[in-house]
C-alpha cells in the first residue's frame, strides 16, 4: 500500500516536473549573435540598420541641428514666453554658455557614436566588399562629426565587449584615420546611388578633412592657418568630382530639398534617404514643424528663426532666400506668396489667401527682430522662419524629402575657398579656375540668380557660403574655420570663451568611459 | 436629482433582482430562536457563523452581533468567528439566547499565511501584518489594494490619480528602486503576479474582486520575505481570497450603489476674475468673449456606482466549494470615463480517499474589466488639461447646445471629449489546481500548478474633426493594441510538522519550484487616407483601420525573450515550549536573466522570537502577552527586462536589422539586506495591544540602467549594471489597538498605526537625475541625500525694480541648482476608529502623509501667467503681490512650483445598522452608508496630495510629480449585505 502511495506521488511530480531541465533563455522575437551571423543575407540588413541611424542624428531638429546652426549668427531658438523655453538649454546655444550637461550635446555624441557602433559591428558578420567599404564609410562620416563636434572620437574594435571603456582617438590621430580609412575604400565603394555611401560622397568627405586640417590640428586656436599642401588635395578631390561625378545644378534651387528630390536634385551627391510611407521613424517633417507658425498648414511649433543680419546678406531678387514653390499636392496658393526659403512679414493661409493672425489675434507678420527671449507683445511673431525643405503635402506622416548631407555647390565653393587660401587654381567643369569664377558661376546661374561678386574675399567667401548652404548644418564648422565662431552676433553682442569652438564630451560619458578627457575650460 | 433617483431606482432593481433569484428553502416548522453573540468583555461579534448541528440551517450574526435561526429544544448551535474559541450551545425553550464567546488570546491563534505555509500569529518571528475582511475600508472599490490602505503600518499606499480603475503605488518600507517600479510582489493564493500591468497607468490587482477577498497579508522584513528570495525586494502581499465553508449552502449577497463628484478642485481664475486680469497684465481687451464659464464643471459629472456581488458557498468536512459573480459599474467623475468589471471565482477543496489523506484543492478566477478614457483625460492636451486653461469668458457651447470649435483656438474639452476615444479590455484567468497527500499526520507533500493569463486589447482613436486644432493628425488616427501576459508556475512543496523532542517542535517546509512568464503583443496604428480620412461616418475608426493611408500606417509585434525561474527553497521554525522561536529560511533563484556568470542567487534569513510573557518571572497580570522579535535577512530584486545579458538584434520596419542593447554577462540581483527588530505585546486584559518594529533596510548592486559606453548600439537608450552605491531605508513601525469602551450597548475601538521614515542614498559614483519635467529632470539621486529630491533653482521671487526684467523671475545665484525638497513622506499615519451603539456602528478610517514635498507641474505648465492671453491662469500666480510680465519664461523649472505635500484624509466613514434576519429569507441583514474622501486637510493647491505621475528617465522612476492628472474624488455609498 504504502509503495502505491509513493508511486502515485512520484508519478504525479514527474508527469507536472518533467521542466526539470537546465534554464534556457529563448528570443522569438530577436535574433542572437550566432542566428545574425546565420545567414549571409542578414549582412545587407545590418548594413540598413546603419543607414537607418543616420536619420534621427541629422534629419532631427534636436540632435546635430541645434549644435551647427543655433549656435551660430544664422538660426536662434528663441524663448517665446512659456513657449520654447526649455529650461534654458536652447538659448545657452546661440549664447555660447552651454555646459556638459546639455541634452543636444549628449544627444549628438551619443547618435553618432551609434553609427559607429553599428558600422563597426556589422563587419564581424563577413559582408561583402562592397557591404564592408560602405559600412567603413559611413563609420568614418560619423567619427568625422564626432571630430568636429568633439575632437574626441571613442571606438572599439568588432567584437569587443560594450561592458569595456572604449579607446579614444583624439583630434590629428582621428582624422589621419578617418582619412585613411576613406582612401582603403575608395576602391570598393559604388559610383552612386547618391543615398547610398559612393565614391564621390567619399572624396567629398576627403576635401572636408582636409580643407578643416588646420583647425583639427588646434582646437584652441581660433585663427588656425592652412596649408597649400592640404589645399591643393582639396582641390584635387574637387576636380574629381566635377569631372567625373555628372553633377551640375538643378533647375530650381529647392528642387534639391523638395518632396521627391531623390530624382529632382542634380545637384545632391550623398542624401539620407527618405520613402514616402516605408522609412521608419522618419521625422524629416521637423524641417517645416520648427519653424511654422501653429497657424501655418501643416501647423508647426512655432520655434527656430533667422537672424535679420543673416537674412540681410542675401539680395533682394535671388531665389535662394526664397521663391513660390508648389508640388501636385500642394495648397494651391492663388496669391503666389512665397512659401519656401526664408518667409518673412505677413503669412497666408496658401488655400484661401486669407491673411493667418496667431494664437493671441494679431497678424502672423513676421519681423525681421528677434530676441533670445522674446518680450510682450509680439511674442509669436518675431523672426523670420527659415524653410528649406518644402512641406510633402501628400505625405504627411512620411514624407519623401530625402535628407541633403553634402551638396555639389559646396564642393565648388570648398574649391574656391582652398584656391583663395594658397592651392593652385585648377580648370575643371565650366566653372573657372579662379575662386571668384567659381563662385560666381553658382550665383550668377539661374536657379540662384543673384548678380556677380567683382572680387572673392574672406568675408564675402563665408557670406556666400552662409548664402548658398544656409540651415544644411555646415555654418559652424564654416565660421570656425574662418576665425568668425567666436565673434559677437546678434544676441550675442560678445566675443565668447575660445572653450566654446569645441563642445564639451557630455558627462554622463565621462562617468562610464575613464578614456575619455573632458575638453579644455569645461 | 438624477443622480439620486438613479441610485433609488438601481438599489431597489438590484433588490427586486434578488429577490426574484432566491427561492425560500427554510419552510421548517421550527420554533424561530434570536438571539446575540457577545465576546467575553461585551462587545458584539459581527458576522459569526451559526450553525445549528446536523442539519443545514445557519446564519450569521450581524454587526449587532444579533441573529435568529430556526431551531427545536435540543438543537445544538456550533458557533464560530474569527480570533474566537468556537462554541456549542444547545437549545432549550428559551427563545432568546445570548451567547458569550472567549477571544482566542489577542487573536494570536489566527492563521496568517507566510508563504509557502502559514503560521499561527503567536509563532511569528518577522514582521507580518495581515489584515482581514472584517477590518477591510468599506466602499466601492476597483481593486484589493484600496482596501488596506492607510491600514498597515510601514505601508504606504497611493492612488497615483483618481481615475477608476488608475495605478497605484506601493511602498513597502520606504523607497528603494533605482530602477523598476518599486512594488511588491504580489501572490494571490500561492500564485506569484508578474507584476507588470497589461498597459502604463494601470493597476495590476485591478482584476480581483475585492469580495473574494479573505485577508491580505503584508510581508515586511527580509526574515519574512527572503523566502520569495530574488523578487522580495520590496516585500511580499499576499492576497487570500475566500474559500467555501463548511455547512449548508449559503448565499452572500452585498450590493452597493453611490454617487461620486470631484474633491477638491484647482482653483483658476472665473470670469470676473479673468476680466480684471486682462485689464492688469494689460492685454488685449479681446480676449474677454464676454461669456461666463466654468469650464471643469463642464466636463465633471456626477459618478454613478454600483458594485453586486453574489457568493454561495457550502460543502462538509470531505468536500468545500465557494464561487461568487461581482460586478462593478464605475462612472468616472470626468465625462466619458468608466470602468466596469466583470468577475467570477469559483474554489473547490476536496478531501479524496477513504483515508482523506489526498486532497485536492481548485480555483479559478476569472474575469474581464474595460476601462474607458483614461488615457485621453489626463496629461498634456487631455481633456483636464484643457478643461484647466480654458477661457473663463468663452462659450464652450454654440447656441444650439453643440460643442463649440474654432479652428485654430484654444482646444475645446468638449470637443475633445466628444471626438477622442481610448478604451482599454482586460481579460483575465487565474487557475491554479493543488493536490497535496498527507503521508501521515506530520508529513505532506503539495503540488500547485498554475497559469495567470492576461490579455489586453486598447483601442483608440482620434477623429479627424480635431484636425482643425494644431497637433492632431489632419485625416484621423485609429491604433489599435494587444497584449498577452502569461505566468505559468509548479510547485513542489513538502511540509514536515512535528514535535521532534519533547517541547520541541519543528515545522519545516522544502520546496522546488518552476516558473515562467510570457509577455508578448502587437499594434497596428493608421491615419486616414488622403484627402478624405477615415470620413464622417460616425463610427469608431479602430473598427476600420484598412480603411486608412497606406503611408500613413505602422505596424509591429513582439515577444519578450523567455523569462524562467528555477528555485529551490525551505523553511524551518523551531518552537519550544511556545517560548523560544526559531525561524529559518534559504532560497536560491535561477533566472535567465542573470547573466551567465551569475545564474544563482542565494538568500538566508534568520529569525528569533522570545515569548517573554511566558516565562514565570516576567509573569505580570498587567501583562497578557509579550513577544520581542529580531530578525536577518537578504532578499533580491530582479526588475530588468529579460535578455539584457546578451546581444540581441531586432527586426525593423523597413527591413533592417539593429541590434538593441548593450548586453551585460555580469547582470545580477539586487540584493537588500534588512535587519528588524519588533515588539509584540496586549496588557490590560488584551484591552490594549500593539505590534512596534524598528527596521533597517540596506539596498546594494543597485540595477541601474545607466548610459551605454559610446560606441554602443544605436537603439540602446541604457545599459543594465548593477551600480556600486547603497540606498538605506530606516524606519520605524507602531500600531497600537485600544478596545476603548466595552459597554454593553455601546463600545469603542481605536487603532492607530505611524511610520517613521528615512531614506539615505550613500556610494554612488555620480548622480543620476530623474523625474521628468517637460523634458528636463527635476530629481537627483545623489550621495548623502534621501532618493528622488528635487533639485533645481531656487525661486526667490517676481523682480520688483521697475527696470527692464521687473516681473520676471530671480533665483537664487542666476539660476545655480540646490536641492529644494524631497518627495519622500517622513511619517505615515492611519487612523481607524470603530464605534458601536446597540444596533449601529460608526467606522472612521484617517489617513495622512507627512513631510513629503510635491513638484506642482500643473501649475507650472498650464496655468502660468503666460495664459492670460486666451487662457486660463491659477489664481495663486495672478494674486502675486508683483505684477508678473506676460514674456516671463514662467515655465522654467524651479523651487516655484514645489509645495508641501502633508495632507489627512478623512477616507472612509461608514455607518451601518444591523437589521439581522428580514422574514425567514435575509440573515444577517446589513444596511450602511459610507462617505470616501469626505474631506481632505491639505495646503497643497493641485487637486490632491495624494499623487504620482510618471516622471521616470531611461526607466528612473520619479516620485512626487504632479501634472494634469485625473482628479480624485468623493463618493457617497449606500449598500445592503445580507446572507441566505
Amino acid at each position: 500500500m504504502k509503495t502505491r502511495r509513493l508511486v502515485f506521488i512520484a508519478f504525479i511530480s514527474i508527469v507536472f516536473n518533467c521542466s526539470c531541465k537546465k534554464l534556457t533563455e529563448t528570443f522569438g522575437g530577436n535574433l542572437t549573435t550566432s542566428q545574425v551571423a546565420s545567414n549571409p543575407a542578414n549582412t545587407a540588413a545590418l548594413l540598413q540598420g546603419v543607414y537607418q541611424s543616420l536619420q534621427f542624428t541629422f534629419t532631427s531638429h534636436e540632435v546635430i541641428f541645434p549644435l551647427t546652426e543655433l549656435t551660430t549668427d544664422a538660426g536662434i531658438a528663441p524663448t517665446r514666453g512659456t513657449d520654447w523655453d526649455d529650461n534654458g538649454i536652447l538659448r545657452v546655444l546661440h549664447q555660447h554658455k552651454w555646459d556638459a550637461n546639455n541634452i543636444y550635446m549628449s544627444k549628438g555624441f551619443n547618435s553618432l557614436s551609434g553609427t559607429v557602433y553599428a558600422a563597426t559591428d556589422i563587419l564581424r558578420y563577413n559582408p561583402s566588399a562592397q557591404e564592408k567599404a560602405e559600412a567603413r564609410f559611413l563609420r568614418a562620416w560619423a567619427m568625422y562629426w564626432l571630430l568636429d563636434l568633439f575632437d574626441k572620437v571613442p571606438y572599439r574594435d568588432q567584437g569587443e565587449s560594450v561592458n569595456q571603456p572604449a579607446r579614444v582617438r583624439k583630434g590629428p590621430e582621428a582624422l589621419e584615420y578617418i582619412i585613411s580609412e576613406l582612401n582603403t575604400v575608395m576602391p570598393d565603394l559604388p559610383d552612386g546611388p547618391v543615398f547610398k555611401a559612393n565614391r564621390y560622397a567619399a572624396k567629398v568627405l576627403l576635401m572636408k578633412c582636409y580643407l578643416n586640417k588646420a583647425v583639427y590640428a588646434n582646437r584652441g586656436n581660433p585663427n588656425p592657418s592652412h596649408d597649400a599642401v592640404d589645399m591643393n588635395k582639396v582641390i584635387s578631390f574637387a576636380d574629381t568630382v566635377i569631372i567625373k561625378g555628372g553633377f551640375s545644378f538643378s533647375e530650381n534651387y529647392f528642387h534639391n530639398f523638395a518632396p521627391g528630390n531623390t530624382t529632382l536634385s542634380r545637384e545632391n551627391i550623398f542624401t539620407q534617404l527618405n520613402v514616402a510611407g516605408s522609412t521608419p521613424d522618419n521625422v524629416l517633417h521637423s524641417a517645416w514643424f520648427m519653424v511654422f507658425h501653429y497657424h501655418m498648414n501643416p501647423n508647426g511649433w512655432n520655434g527656430f528663426a533667422t537672424l535679420s543680419d543673416f537674412y540681410n546678406k542675401f539680395e533682394a531678387g535671388e531665389k535662394r532666400r526664397g521663391i513660390v514653390y508648389s508640388t501636385l499636392s500642394s495648397p494651391l496658393n492663388p496669391g503666389n506668396r512665397i512659401n519656401v526659403g526664408f518667409l518673412a512679414g505677413q503669412q497666408y493661409d496658401l488655400t484661401t489667401d486669407v491673411p493667418l493672425n496667431d494664437r493671441t489675434g494679431i497678424p502672423l507678420i513676421f519681423t525681421p527682430q528677434v530676441k533670445n527671449i522674446e518680450t510682450e507683445p509680439n511674442l509669436e511673431v518675431t523672426g523670420i522662419r527659415p524653410l528649406k525643405y518644402f512641406p510633402d503635402f501628400a505625405n504627411r506622416y512620411s514624407p519623401d524629402n530625402d535628407f541633403v548631407l553634402f551638396r555639389f555647390s559646396d564642393v565648388l565653393l570648398m574649391k574656391a575657398e582652398a584656391i583663395f587660401r594658397g592651392g593652385t587654381g585648377t580648370d575643371a567643369g565650366s566653372y573657372g579656375d579662379n575662386a571668384t569664377s567659381i563662385v560666381n558661376a553658382i550665383r550668377t546661374h539661374p536657379s540662384r540668380n543673384a548678380t556677380a561678386l567683382s572680387s572673392v574675399t574672406l568675408d564675402n567667401l563665408i557670406d556666400e557660403r552662409g548664402r548658398e548652404l544656409w540651415w544644411e548644418g555646415w555654418r559652424r564648422q564654416d565660421l570656425i574655420r574662418f576665425g568668425k565662431f567666436l565673434l559677437p552676433f546678434q544676441e550675442k553682442e560678445y566675443q565668447s570663451d575660445p572653450k566654446y569652438l569645441l563642445f564639451p564630451i557630455p558627462a554622463a560619458q565621462l562617468v562610464v568611459n575613464s578614456n575619455l578627457e573632458q575638453n579644455t575650460g569645461y | 436629482m438624477r443622480s439620486l433617483s438613479s441610485i433609488i431606482a438601481y438599489a431597489s432593481a438590484a433588490a427586486i433582482f434578488f429577490i426574484l433569484l432566491i427561492s425560500n428553502s427554510s419552510a421548517f416548522c421550527q420554533q424561530k430562536i434570536s438571539g446575540v453573540v457577545r465576546s467575553t468583555d461585551n462587545s458584539p461579534v459581527d458576522g459569526a457563523t451559526i450553525i445549528v448541528k446536523n442539519s443545514t440551517r445557519n446564519t450569521v450574526s450581524a454587526a449587532d452581533g444579533s441573529f435568529s435561526i430556526a431551531a427545536k429544544p435540543g438543537d445544538v448551535l456550533i458557533v464560530s468567528s474569527v480570533g474566537m474559541v468556537e462554541k456549542k450551545v444547545q437549545v432549550n425553550e428559551q427563545s432568546f439566547i445570548i451567547i458569550s464567546m472567549t477571544f482566542n488570546v489577542a487573536s494570536l491563534e489566527d492563521v496568517v499565511v507566510i508563504g509557502y505555509g502559514t503560521a499561527k500569529k503567536k509563532d511569528l518571528t518577522g514582521a507580518v501584518s495581515s489584515v482581514s475582511a472584517k477590518d477591510f475600508n468599506k466602499g466601492i472599490f476597483s481593486s484589493p489594494d484600496q482596501l488596506i490602505q492607510g491600514k498597515v503600518s510601514g505601508v504606504q499606499i497611493i492612488n497615483n490619480n483618481g481615475e477608476p480603475g488608475g495605478a497605484i503605488t506601493v511602498k513597502i518600507r520606504g523607497n528603494s528602486a533605482l530602477s523598476g517600479t518599486g512594488q511588491p510582489l504580489y501572490v494571490v493564493d500561492g500564485v506569484p503576479l508578474d507584476g507588470r500591468s497589461l498597459q502604463a497607468g494601470n493597476n495590476p490587482l485591478n482584476f480581483l474582486n475585492p469580495a473574494d477577498i479573505a485577508s491580505i497579508d503584508i510581508l515586511k522584513d527580509a526574515s519574512a520575505t527572503a523566502i520569495y528570495g530574488s523578487r522580495a525586494a520590496y516585500g511580499v502581499v499576499i492576497i487570500n481570497t475566500k474559500k467555501g465553508q463548511t455547512g449548508s449552502t449559503k448565499l452572500d449577497v452585498a450590493a452597493s450603489a453611490g454617487v461620486s463628484s470631484i474633491l477638491k478642485k484647482i482653483r483658476v481664475l472665473n470670469s470676473a476674475e479673468y476680466r480684471d486680469a486682462i485689464k492688469y497684465y494689460a492685454v488685449d481687451p479681446s480676449f474677454d468673449k464676454g461669456a461666463n464659464v466654468d469650464a471643469m464643471n463642464e466636463i465633471l459629472q456626477t459618478g454613478l456606482q454600483q458594485n453586486y456581488s453574489i457568493a454561495g458557498s457550502g460543502g462538509n468536512e470531505n468536500g468545500k466549494y465557494r464561487f461568487s459573480i461581482g460586478f462593478l459599474n464605475q462612472e468616472g467623475i470626468v465625462i466619458n470615463t468608466g470602468f466596469i468589471k466583470y468577475s467570477a471565482d469559483i474554489a473547490t477543496n476536496l478531501k479524496l480517499l477513504k483515508s482523506k489523506k489526498l486532497g485536492l484543492d481548485f480555483h479559478l478566477n476569472s474575469s474581464q474589466y474595460t476601462q474607458d478614457g483614461s488615457a485621453h483625460s489626463t496629461g498634456f492636451g487631455g481633456i483636464i488639461a484643457s478643461a484647466l486653461t480654458w477661457n473663463p469668458t468663452d462659450s464652450l457651447k454654440n447656441a444650439d447646445g453643440s460643442a463649440k470649435i474654432v479652428p485654430g483656438g484654444s482646444v475645446n474639452p468638449l470637443v475633445l471629449s466628444k471626438f477622442l476615444s481610448d478604451n482599454l479590455k482586460v481579460t483575465t484567468l487565474l487557475g491554479s489546481i493543488s493536490p497535496y497527500y498527507k503521508f501521515s499526520d506530520w508529513l505532506e507533500y503539495k503540488l500547485l500548478v498554475s497559469i495567470n493569463y492576461s490579455s489586453g486589447i486598447s483601442r483608440s482613436s482620434k477623429n479627424q474633426a480635431l484636425n482643425v486644432y494644431p497637433f492632431f493628425p489632419q485625416t484621423g488616427e485609429a491604433t489599435i493594441k494587444h497584449r498577452e501576459l502569461i505566468t505559468e508556475q509548479i510547485t513542489n512543496t513538502l511540509d514536515f510538522n512535528k514535535e521532534i523532542f519533547d517541547d520541541l517542535h519543528l515545522n519545516a517546509v522544502a520546496g522546488y519550484e518552476f516558473m515562467k512568464f510570457v509577455n508578448k503583443g502587437f499594434a497596428l496604428r493608421g491615419n486616414g487616407a488622403q484627402p478624405a480620412g477615415f470620413g464622417n461616418y460616425g463610427l469608431d475608426y479602430t473598427n476600420y483601420v484598412q480603411f486608412s493611408d497606406v503611408n500613413g500606417r505602422s505596424i509591429s509585434s513582439y515577444i519578450d525573450p523567455s523569462y524562467e525561474l528555477k528555485s529551490f527553497f525551505g523553511r524551518t521554525i523551531f518552537n519550544y515550549k511556545d517560548k523560544y522561536l526559531l525561524t529559518a529560511t534559504f532560497r536560491a533563484d535561477g533566472s535567465t536573466k542573470f547573466g551567465a556568470n551569475n545564474e544563482y542567487g542565494y538568500f538566508p534569513s534568520f529569525a528569533f522570537a522570545w515569548n517573554v510573557s511566558k516565562e514565570k518571572i516576567f509573569k505580570i497580570d498587567l501583562i497578557n502577552s509579550l513577544k520581542i522579535r529580531a530578525g536577518w535577512g537578504k532578499t533580491g530584486n530582479q526588475e530588468f527586462p529579460p535578455g539584457s545579458s546578451q546581444a540581441l538584434y531586432a527586426f525593423q520596419d523597413n527591413g533592417s536589422i539593429i541590434q538593441i542593447n548593450s548586453p551585460n554577462p555580469d547582470l545580477k540581483w539586487q540584493a537588500d539586506r534588512q535587519y528588524n527588530i519588533g515588539i509584540d505585546f496586549s496588557i490590560f486584559n488584551n484591552r490594549i495591544s500593539g505590534t512596534m518594529d524598528y527596521f533597517s533596510k540596506t539596498t546594494t548592486n543597485l540595477l541601474f540602467p545607466s548610459p551605454p559606453i559610446q560606441p554602443a548600439p544605436p537603439a540602446s537608450a541604457v545599459r543594465w549594471i548593477n551600480l556600486d552605491g547603497e540606498i538605506i531605508n530606516k524606519g520605524l513601525e507602531i500600531l497600537i489597538n485600544g478596545a476603548i469602551i466595552r459597554k454593553e450597548k455601546f463600545t469603542w475601538d481605536l487603532t492607530v498605526n505611524a511610520t517613521f521614515l528615512k531614506n539615505n542614498v550613500s556610494g554612488l559614483p555620480g548622480p543620476v537625475y530623474t523625474g521628468n519635467v517637460s523634458g528636463a529632470p527635476v530629481e537627483i539621486i545623489q550621495n548623502g541625500l534621501p532618493m528622488g529630491s528635487f533639485y533645481t533653482r531656487r525661486f526667490l521671487g517676481l523682480d520688483k525694480s521697475t527696470g527692464p526684467t521687473a516681473g520676471f523671475s530671480i533665483y537664487e545665484d542666476n539660476g545655480t541648482f540646490y536641492v529644494v525638497g524631497d518627495p519622500n513622506p517622513k511619517t505615515l499615519l492611519g487612523i481607524s476608529s470603530t464605534f458601536r451603539y446597540k444596533k449601529f456602528s460608526l467606522i472612521a478610517n484617517l489617513t495622512g502623509n507627512f513631510g513629503q514635498d510635491i513638484y506642482n507641474a500643473t501649475l507650472m505648465n498650464l496655468l502660468n501667467v503666460g495664459g492670460i492671453k486666451g487662457r486660463n491662469i491659477a489664481l495663486s500666480v495672478y494674486r502675486d503681490p508683483v505684477r508678473e510680465d506676460l514674456a516671463n519664461p514662467s515655465q522654467s523649472l524651479s523651487s516655484r512650483y514645489i509645495e508641501k505635500g502633508d495632507y489627512l484624509k478623512m477616507s472612509n466613514l461608514t455607518i451601518s445598522y444591523a437589521i439581522g434576519d428580514m422574514a425567514k429569507t435575509f440573515k444577517g441583514t446589513n444596511v450602511y452608508i459610507t462617505g470616501q474622501n469626505l474631506f481632505l486637510i491639505t495646503k497643497y493647491s493641485g487637486f490632491d496630495p495624494e499623487v504620482n505621475i510618471d516622471g521616470n528617465i531611461n526607466g528612473i522612476p520619479s516620485f512626487g510629480i504632479d501634472f494634469a492628472r485625473y482628479p480624485s474624488s468623493r463618493s457617497i455609498i449606500l449598500g445592503i449585505s445580507f446572507s441566505l
